[in-house]
């Protein structure tokens, strides 16, 4: 089954590969409108769309391949809880990073959305997603946050991620999970895109060398370029 | 001596210390650590010091309102539940405490003020009788067009076939999150041993509301009856902690003895007042339109008042 796969996140490539499959993949501008759900990343298998985490992940899981068999009820229940926990913090630091602090803004974010269309069209698109971004902020409770809470947050994140992990290779022992697909995927993105988040991780030695232990192990092996890049 | 904590919550009702979420989980984590806090049991939102419930005001005059907030304030005061865990169950309580606030915590919105029939029959109820004249007449609608915007913003725009679809999926999700809970509880007292922490406060809060409420439309409590811990969960920590309105059995109709009590002088009051401006109104406008005049009134006036005068009649009835 070859999966096409377009996404901004590494973590569902991380996954698919820790369940070996063969997968390509395809940087696209308009992936958010390409996708079922309006969300990425997605997946393209034969003639099937599925987007976001949790349905590729049931997905293949109903095509046979699984990473959470051999984890118990309560492993499982907590494996479901870290995952939440990461896409609440780690996930809305980055939107917020990349959306609601000024600087970022101004210098990346706005070039990088808008790069594909012309303008004025490049100008009103990123300024609407901007605005629908704060919106959501200002909804779960973010909106009022400086920079350096949202930087605490993560802290709090990282610091519970990392005594999850403690001395394991990986959050539930021996074999890899969605977990850390996820995990791998969230901190992989903090650490070679943004400054002070990446900071923060870096505080967490055994988060650095998790990263690049899956680094190594899933992606230098299939040789593909692009997304060997050195984490130091 | 500095002024007392105080904390002002909705009132109680359907056989809880307080029919709303947020209020709920600060009343059971302050009982949990034993802090002294003089609670303000109130129905009228724009009679607390935020304008919204619940809200905690400390004794230096500050006024903290999301419930978040309110705990680690008082953790910082030494009422910390969290002490004595270790940190791998801090780490445990953050993670738990997202799955229930991403997959729980909008279903249960949804079901008190989306779901037509259980908003209109329960939460509006509740809310229009508590509430004073005359903020029962607009505040649950707003309140209820608030906590739809919230949703949808946390759940993304529905479109509309996909609708009945999404509620279907959020249903599931929710249905799941609250298997993984008991599973994670098992035969537990408490989440983390024999001892409450915050993250039993913020579970206990969402499940006492879905089990005690008596709900027409109540799928998700359906699923959450058929998970025994939790419901032994929810009925330990009620007797335990707030034995005396846990004792109360909700009555067939759900009508709150207490506040009504302590609101009855305002209520008459206010509704005296409105009676009375209501006759100065009138009164006033007869006289200044000359329906009724005092004086005699002079000749030119005369078929003024007897054409009139058929209208005083229509008015004074």
């Amino acid at each position: 089954m070859l999966v096409r796969l377009v996404l901004h996140h590494p973590y569902p490539q991380a996954f698919l590969q820790m369940c070996n499959l063969p997968i390509k993949v395809v940087c696209r501008s308009n992936a958010e409108y390409m996708s079922p759900s309006g969300k990425v990343p997605f997946i393209h298998v034969g003639n099937q769309v599925v987007s976001e985490l949790g349905p590729i992940v049931q997905f293949v899981k109903a095509k046979g391949h699984s990473l959470s068999d051999g984890l118990d009820e309560v492993q499982k229940a907590e494996m479901k809880a870290y995952m939440e926990l990461v896409n609440n913090m780690l996930l809305t630091a980055e939107l917020y990073l990349q959306w609601c602090d000024e600087a970022t803004v101004r210098e990346i974010t706005y070039a990088r959305y808008g790069s594909p269309y012309p303008w004025p069209l490049n100008h009103v698109l990123a300024y609407q997603k901007q605005w629908e971004i704060k919106r959501k902020m200002k909804a779960i409770g973010w909106g009022s946050k400086t920079l350096d809470q949202v930087l605490e947050d993560v802290d709090q994140c990282c610091q519970a991620l990392s005594q999850r992990l403690g001395t394991q290779p990986y959050f539930f022992n021996k074999q890899p999970t969605e977990l850390d697909a996820l995990v791998f995927g969230h901190l992989y993105t903090i650490l070679t895109t943004t400054d002070e988040l990446s900071e923060k991780v870096k505080n967490y030695s055994n988060l650095l060398a998790f990263c690049r232990r899956i680094e190594q192990h899933y992606f230098e092996d299939h040789a593909r370029g692009g997304i060997s890049v050195r984490l130091s | 001596m500095a002024a007392p904590t105080e904390l002002f919550c909705w009132a109680g009702g359907w056989g809880l210390p307080s029919v709303d979420l947020d209020s709920l989980t600060v009343l059971t984590y302050a009982r949990f650590t034993g802090a002294p806090l003089k609670v303000h049991k109130i129905t009228n939102p724009w009679r607390s010091p935020s304008g919204t419930l619940p809200a905690l005001r400390t004794s230096h005059r500050e006024i903290i309102t999301t419930p978040h907030k309110i705990i680690t304030h008082l953790q910082k005061e030494k009422y910390n539940a969290d002490y004595d865990l270790s940190a791998r169950q801090r780490a445990d309580t953050l993670a738990f405490m997202s799955l229930v606030e991403e997959k729980l915590l909008p279903v249960l919105i949804h079901t008190f003020w989306v779901d037509a029939k259980n908003y209109v029959e329960v939460t509006r109820k509740w809310y229009a009788e508590a509430m004073p004249f005359p903020l029962n007449f607009f505040l649950p609608g707003r309140m209820q067009r608030q906590r739809m915007e919230h949703l949808q913003l946390l759940c993304g725009e529905p479109r509309p076939e996909n609708e009945e679809e999404l509620e279907k999926e959020l249903y599931q999700e929710a249905r799941e999150c609250l298997t993984l809970l008991s599973q994670r509880l098992g035969s537990q007292k408490f989440f983390f041993g024999d001892a409450p922490a915050s993250l039993d406060a913020f579970v206990f809060s969402c499940l006492a509301l879905l089990l005690q409420t008596k709900l027409p439309s109540g799928k998700l409590q359906a699923h959450l009856r058929g998970l025994h811990n939790l419901c032994a969960y929810c009925s330990h920590i009620l007797s335990l902690y707030f034995p005396w309105e846990g004792a109360e059995a909700p009555p067939p109709r759900p009508a709150p003895t207490g506040p009504d009590t302590e609101e009855e002088p305002y209520r008459r009051r206010s509704q005296v007042l409105s009676v009375l401006a209501g006759l100065a109104a009138m009164v006033g406008y007869a006289l200044l339109s000359g329906i009724v005049s005092i004086q005699r009134a002079a000749p030119a006036r005369s078929p003024g008042p007897r054409a009139l005068s058929m209208a005083e009649e229509d008015e004074e009835e």
